[in-house]
């Protein structure tokens, strides 16, 4: 069984008056049941142009629903006029603006929920981290 | 404007034979509304979190507290996810869909906080 620890801290000094903001939270990545540590990783960069096809699939839904997989992605574009629009399940869920990341869980109950990214701006670069409960690979063509 | 600094630090000695271990960090301005770090506990129905009418785009941070009970975020009604005990998410959200929150079963307490951006 794999141990993948994330952690998170968001800080702020300018926020509120008075008042410096410091939030830090933790968890172990664990299949449904909170008992077995995810195993299943990928990891990757990846350029996404603005143009045909519009969005493209950063990952297909292939699990179970509410299986436990967690999705890291950050655009590491450096100009701040490219931006990153991330879509699940046909639902803009964000904007990721050069720069700026997400961690958030991904339920891949079917293939709608496959994660869907479009390039604004210019083309974008990205690199991403996905940790999954379980994989099936996809048959050859 | 006041500023954002969040990080995300990954790491497993063991998830595969390379160890992992990262770490990623940003500095985002805020200059809209601040809801604080504040706590609620949920039900087995719908609690509207986000109004999507209230706010523009924001950064948002949220975390089960509970130590046994999950609960579903939801993105309007057609895309969500599932926070096990324990655990936590940060993301840009685009606000064109509100953002719901339910329990599996009980009352778990979500944590959330939300930065207009």
């Amino acid at each position: 069984m794999a141990t993948t620890n994330a952690s998170v801290s968001i800080s702020s000094s300018d926020l509120q008056p008075g008042h410096n903001l410091s939030i830090n939270a933790t968890s172990t990545l664990m299949k449904t049941g909170l008992t077995t540590g995810l195993e299943l990783m990928e990891m990757g960069n990846a350029s996404v142009a603005v143009g045909s096809p519009t969005e493209h699939a950063l990952a297909v839904a292939l699990g179970t629903t509410d299986s436990a997989n967690w999705v890291y992605i950050c655009n590491t574009s450096t100009d701040d006029t490219y931006n990153l629009e991330v879509v699940i399940s046909d639902t803009v869920i964000g904007y990721l603006n050069a720069g700026e990341w997400l961690w958030m869980p991904w339920n891949m109950g079917d293939s709608a929920a496959e994660i869907e990214i479009q390039a604004i701006g210019g083309t974008n670069t990205l690199e991403y981290a996905i940790f999954k409960s379980a994989w099936t690979l996809p048959a050859a063509s | 404007m006041a500023t954002l600094t969040p990080t995300l630090t990954l790491n497993s000695a063991d998830a595969t034979s390379d160890t992992v271990n990262f770490s990623v960090t940003d500095t985002l301005n805020v200059t809209g509304d601040v809801v604080s770090l504040s706590r609620v506990a949920l039900s087995t129905s719908d609690l509207t979190l986000f109004a999507s009418a209230s706010y523009s785009r924001s950064y948002v941070y949220l975390k089960n507290t509970d130590s046994s009970i999950a609960m579903d975020i939801d993105f309007g009604t057609t895309a969500s996810f599932n926070l096990a005990a324990g655990e936590f998410a940060f993301f840009p959200w685009h606000g064109s869909q509100n953002i719901l929150a339910v329990a599996d079963s009980g009352t778990p307490v979500l944590e959330y906080a939300l930065w207009e951006a």
